[in-house]
C-alpha cells in the first residue's frame, strides 16, 4: 500500500451529504478517474470495565476496534495515542470473550461507506460516515500507491486533493509528522479513520434525511 | 521567353559549327590529298615546285581560316550542360528510350541516396564527438589500467572485474545499494534499491546493461521461486513510465570501450530518481500531469521533467 489521507469533506451549504457526495464523485469522474468497487471502513468504541480498574480512580482508556474492506482477513485494535494491534478476522470473537476487560460502548457504532475510484496511480475514496440511522459527514481517502514515506510525496498529495477538493484540502494528517522516513501502514490509515470518526461523533448531528 | 530565344540560337550556332567541322574536315583532306599527288604536269622542275608550293599554302590557308571559323563557332555555342546539377550527365535525361535503358533515374536515386547518407553520415560524426568529449570529461578518476583497451574482450570480462566495478559504484552512492547475483551462470543480476523509493533490476551481459525494469520500493521483485522476477512490470503507471525512460537511458548511455564508465553513468542517473515523487517539473513547476509525477531525468543535468514537458 502507498501513502494515505483521510479528511473530512463538509456538508456543502443548502446540500444534503448525499447531494455534496455526487457532486463530489462527479468531480473526480470529470478528472478521468474510474470507479472500482465499494469499500466500507467501521469502528467500534469499548471501555475498560469497571471491575478492573483500581479504587485510586484510575479513568478506562478507550479502545476502538476497526476492520476495513481493504484488508477483509484482518481486524485492527487501536487505543487513542496508543499502539495499533493489527489481527485476524477472529480478534472480534475474542473480545466477546474479554467481556470482563472491555465492554462495548452502546451504540458506538460508526462507519462509513461509498464508492472506490481509481486515478492513475492513486486511489481515492469518498464514502458517508453513519452513526446509527443518521449520516453524520463525508469522508475522503486518498492514497498514492508508488510512494511508501509520507513526508516525500505530500506535496504532491497535497497538489491532487486540491484538484477535486478545491478550498477544503485538510492539511497533513498528523500521522505523517511522527516518524520521518519510516514506511507508511496500514496502521496509519486506521489512526486517521479513527481520529475522523472521533471529531465526526462530537460534531453537531445532521438530519437522517440527509442520508438518501 | 529568354529561354526559348536562347536555346534556338544554340541550336543555330550548333548547325553552323557542324557544317564548320565538315568544312575544317575537306580542307584537312585537301591538304592530305595534295601531299599525296606530289608535284606533277609542269614542264619545268621549277614550275612544277613552285605550283605545288602554292597549292599547298593555299590548302593549309583555307584550314587555317576553317579552324578559326570552328573556334568562333563554339564560342557561341557555349557550355550547354553548364547549368544542369548533375553537369553532363544531365543530357542522359534526353535519352529518348527510356524503357530500355533508365539509367536517368537510377542516377537520380543513387544521387538522393548519396546526399541523405553524406547527410546522415555528418549527424552521426556530430554525435560520436560529443560522445567523445564525455569520455575524456570521465576519464578522470577511472583507474586507467584497469580499463580494457580491446573491444572484444569486453564481452568476455572476467567476474571478478565485473564484481569490483559494481562494488565500486555501489561504495559511490550511500542512498543506493546494489545486490549482484548469478542466478544463470556468468552473466549478472542485480537488484538496486534506491532509498525507499524504488527498486531497480538490471539484467547484465558482462558490463553492458542489457535490460532493466523499476518497480516500486513496496512491490514484489521476487517470483514464487525465489528468483528474480525480471519479466514482470510494475503495477504502478509511476514506474512503468521510469522503465521506459531507464531502457532510453542505456541506449544514451553508450562507450562500447569503455563499458564501467556507462554503468556508472546509468547509475549516477539512476540516483536522481531519489527525488522521484519530491521534486516538482523544472518546466511547469507542478506535481502531477495527467496524474503522474516528472519521470523524466535530464541526461545531462538531471533535472525533473514531466515526459511532455522536457525539450
Ligand atoms: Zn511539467
Amino acid at each position: 500500500m502507498g501513502v494515505t489521507c483521510v479528511s473530512q469533506m463538509p456538508v456543502a451549504e443548502g446540500k444534503s451529504v448525499q447531494q455534496t457526495v455526487e457532486l463530489l464523485t462527479r468531480k473526480l469522474e470529470m478528472l478521468g478517474a474510474e470507479k472500482q468497487g465499494t469499500f466500507c471502513v467501521d469502528c467500534e468504541t469499548y471501555h475498560t470495565a469497571a471491575s478492573t480498574l483500581g479504587s485510586q480512580g484510575q479513568t478506562g482508556k478507550l479502545m476502538y476496534v476497526m476492520h476495513n474492506s481493504e484488508y477483509p482477513l484482518s481486524c485492527f485494535a487501536l487505543f487513542e495515542n496508543g499502539p495499533c494491534l493489527i489481527a485476524d478476522t477472529n480478534f472480534d470473537v475474542l473480545m466477546v470473550k474479554l467481556k470482563g476487560f472491555f465492554q462495548s460502548a452502546k451504540a458506538s457504532k460508526i462507519e462509513t461507506r461509498g464508492t472506490r475510484y481509481q486515478y492513475c496511480d492513486f486511489l481515492v475514496k469518498v464514502g458517508t460516515v453513519t452513526m446509527g440511522p443518521s449520516a453524520r459527514g463525508i469522508s475522503v481517502e486518498v492514497e498514492y500507491g508508488p510512494c511508501v514515506v509520507a513526508s516525500d510525496c505530500w506535496s504532491l498529495l497535497l497538489e491532487f486533493l486540491q484538484s477535486f477538493l478545491g478550498s477544503h484540502t485538510p492539511g497533513a494528517p498528523a500521522v505523517f509528522g511522527n516518524r520521518h522516513d519510516a514506511v507508511y501502514g496500514p496502521a496509519d490509515t486506521m489512526v486517521q479513520y479513527m481520529e475522523l470518526f472521533n471529531k465526526i461523533r462530537k460534531q453537531q448531528q445532521v438530519p437522517v434525511a440527509g442520508i438518501r | 521567353m529568354a529561354d526559348v530565344i536562347n536555346v534556338s540560337v544554340n541550336l543555330e550556332a550548333f548547325s553552323q559549327a557542324i557544317s564548320a567541322i565538315q568544312a575544317l574536315r575537306s580542307s584537312v583532306s585537301r591538304v592530305f590529298d595534295c601531299l599525296k599527288d606530289g608535284m606533277r604536269n609542269k614542264e619545268t622542275l621549277e614550275g612544277r615546285e613552285k605550283a605545288f608550293i602554292a597549292h599547298f599554302q593555299d590548302n593549309l590557308h583555307s584550314v587555317n581560316r576553317d579552324l578559326n571559323e570552328l573556334e568562333r563557332l563554339s564560342n557561341l555555342v557555349g557550355k550547354p550542360s553548364e547549368n544542369h546539377p548533375l553537369h553532363n550527365s544531365g543530357l542522359l535525361s534526353l535519352d529518348p528510350v527510356q524503357d530500355k535503358t533508365p539509367l536517368y533515374s537510377q542516377l537520380l536515386q543513387a544521387y538522393k541516396w548519396s546526399n541523405k547518407l553524406q547527410y546522415h553520415a555528418g549527424l552521426a560524426s556530430g554525435l560520436l564527438n560529443q560522445q567523445s568529449l564525455k569520455r575524456s570529461a570521465n576519464q578522470m578518476g577511472v583507474s586507467a589500467k584497469r580499463r580494457p583497451k580491446a573491444q572484444p574482450t569486453t564481452l568476455v570480462l572476467p567476474p571478478q572485474y565485473v564484481d569490483d566495478v559494481i562494488s565500486r559504484i555501489d561504495r559511490m552512492f550511500p542512498e543506493m545499494s546494489i545486490h549482484l547475483s548469478r542466478p544463470n551462470g556468468t552473466s549478472a543480476m542485480l537488484l538496486v534499491t534506491l532509498g525507499k523509493v524504488l527498486k531497480v533490476i538490471v539484467v547484465m551481459r558482462s558490463l553492458f546493461i542489457d535490460r532493466t525494469i523499476v518497480k516500486g520500493y513496496n512491490e514484489n521483485v521476487y517470483t514464487e521461486d525465489g528468483k528474480l522476477d525480471i519479466w514482470s512490470k510494475s503495477n504502478y503507471q509511476v514506474f512503468q513510465k521510469v522503465t521506459d525512460h531507464a531502457t532510453t537511458a542505456l541506449l544514451h548511455y553508450q562507450l562500447p570501450q569503455m563499458p564501467d564508465v556507462v554503468v556508472r553513468s546509468f547509475m549516477t542517473w539512476l540516483r536522481s530518481y531519489i527525488k522521484l515523487f519530491q521534486a516538482p517539473c523544472q518546466r511547469c513547476g507542478k506535481f502531477l500531469q495527467d496524474g503522474l509525477p516528472p519521470t523524466w531525468r535530464d541526461f545531462r543535468t538531471l533535472e525533473a521533467f514531466h515526459d511532455t514537458c522536457r525539450q
